[in-house]
């Protein structure tokens, strides 16, 4: 947990103090701008990645930032199936063993909570890389340095998140994230069926940030500075029927550029399905493959600042 | 002395980061003063006076009516011009700037210095009712308690590089550089 500025695990995105916050953003921008300055800095440290969930761009951007800093990586992908745990070890035992052989731990796990019971047992800094439904700090961490990086400030920033908001892991992180911030304002465009859940409605109300729920994508894209589309999660879904009744709706495309200010961004955790039409990828405002570029940055700085 | 002729270090806004950076700019001062009714833009030469006719550009097609702009030479007004070469005096050419909001525009703020300068330069010209400031790349550093309202992007650096803002209108191309000083 964050203390003043000491970091021991990363488990989720509300134990990030604005101060941290601050520091990393600052680092992953010089590791961005500089990165022959930062060759050698883990040298010797090994990293172990325990995915028990399937990932690609999480686990590859994990790697490179340990590569990139002079680091060692190792790992198993399918953890569920290759390893101990396919004959009946805990987690906290795997943990109890990878932790005498590496120097962090990033894992994957599918059920909530997992990361809190790794960190309680391991002797190295476990960096939560999501927890079943819980949370995706990491993917927060860059999510708000893109905001940061592209409109140059967080404080006062306008944000429609758009989609999937009830299964989304990383609109909950980011979200968290964000009522850290001054002036807020959050728009939560979703058809009903996948609402944000009140929970996190219920953190906002307590931390002041006006939110407002809608269905009306096209009154809202005027307002904002930040359109964070998600994927319509097929699977959560009843019936096709219900699913084919929405997926369509919420589709970023020129008609819906044109309805945004001239500055603003789309953002996108990725994978994409058809929510983005590519016709997008060529305005500048199109910021997701920038934001999936800036995962590599802000993990370099997160390994720096928890093994430097 | 020319980029090119330094050690270019890295590139921190491209063309598309200005042009985006600038219409967010523009954005912030019409929501910051209700409008542009009362708002007088006035550039830094060199580059701030090319960076403040493309904000009026973008304000004026943003609010359909004309926002005016000024240029300021701040040679006079700086606090070492005692130091610094006689160079070829820009001219200032000021619109009527009293009782109005005057967005100071610039493409660099370092020390502070020349902002402090560019102030009293306007306030020769008049009594504006507020100075404004807005910058493209704010790189730190400061040495009066100077800071400005609007900033495209900031930018930390060591005291020991520059930082350049190229402009079209002038350089060919649209970028702001880091070279090593």
């Amino acid at each position: 947990m964050a203390v003043g500025s000491r970091m021991r695990h990363v488990i989720e995105s509300q134990q990030f103090p604005r101060s941290l916050l601050e520091e990393l953003f600052v680092r992953a921008e010089e590791m961005k701008r500089e990165p022959h300055r930062f060759m050698g800095r883990l040298n010797g440290q090994v990293m172990a990645a325990l995915f028990y969930e399937p990932s690609t761009r999480t686990r590859l951007s994990f790697e490179a930032a340990m590569l990139r800093l002079g680091g060692l990586t190792m790992g198993t992908d399918n953890a569920r199936e290759f390893s101990s745990a396919a004959k009946g070890e805990t987690l906290e035992d795997t943990i109890r063993i990878v932790s005498g052989y590496a120097d962090v731990i990033v894992m994957r796990h599918n059920e909530e909570g997992a990361a809190r019971r790794a960190a309680a047992v391991s002797t190295v800094p476990i960096i939560n890389a999501g927890d079943g439904p819980g949370q995706h700090p990491t993917q927060a961490l860059l999510d708000l340095y893109t905001i940061r990086d592209e409109l140059n400030r967080i404080d006062g920033i306008k944000v429609a998140m758009v989609g999937d908001l009830a299964n989304g892991r990383t609109v909950r992180s980011l979200t968290y994230l964000l009522s850290k911030f001054k002036d807020i304002k959050v728009w939560f465009v979703a058809p009903p069926a996948v609402r944000m859940r009140d929970d996190l409605k219920a953190h906002l109300d307590e931390h002041h940030i006006p939110w407002v729920e809608t269905e009306d994508l096209d009154a809202v894209l005027p307002e904002v500075d930040v359109v964070y589309q998600t994927r319509i999660q097929k699977e959560r879904f009843d019936s096709i029927a219900a699913y084919n009744a929405v997926k369509g709706v919420y589709r970023i495309d020129k008609h819906a550029l044109e309805q945004m200010r001239k500055y603003a961004i789309v953002m996108h955790p990725l994978p994409r399905v058809d929510e983005i039409d590519p016709e997008v990828d060529g305005d500048p405002r199109a910021a997701y493959f920038r934001q999936a570029r800036n995962g590599l940055h802000i993990r370099m700085a997160l390994l720096d600042k928890l093994l430097a | 002395m020319s980029v090119t002729q330094r050690r270019l270090k890295a590139t921190v806004m491209d063309a598309d980061q200005i042009r985006r950076s600038l219409s967010r700019i523009a954005h912030e001062i019409v929501e910051r003063n209700r409008g542009t009714g009362e708002v007088v833009l006035v550039g830094v030469v060199s580059k701030g006076d090319v960076l403040a006719q493309r904000l009026a550009a973008i304000l004026t097609d943003m609010e359909r009516t004309v926002v005016p702009v000024g240029r300021l030479d701040v040679a006079e007004h700086r606090d070492d011009r005692h130091l610094r070469q006689p160079s070829h005096r820009a001219t200032s050419e000021m619109p009527a700037i009293d009782g109005r909001i005057v967005v100071l525009v610039d493409d660099v703020i370092h020390h502070g210095r020349t902002a402090r300068a560019a102030m009293d330069a306007v306030m020769d010209f008049g009594r504006p009712r507020a100075i404004q400031l807005a910058v493209l790349v704010d790189r730190g550093h400061r040495e009066l308690p100077i800071r400005p309202d609007y900033v495209g992007k900031n930018v930390p650096t060591s005291d020991s590089e520059r930082v350049e803002v190229l402009v079209e209108e002038e350089d060919g191309v649209d970028q702001a550089v880091i070279v090593a000083g």
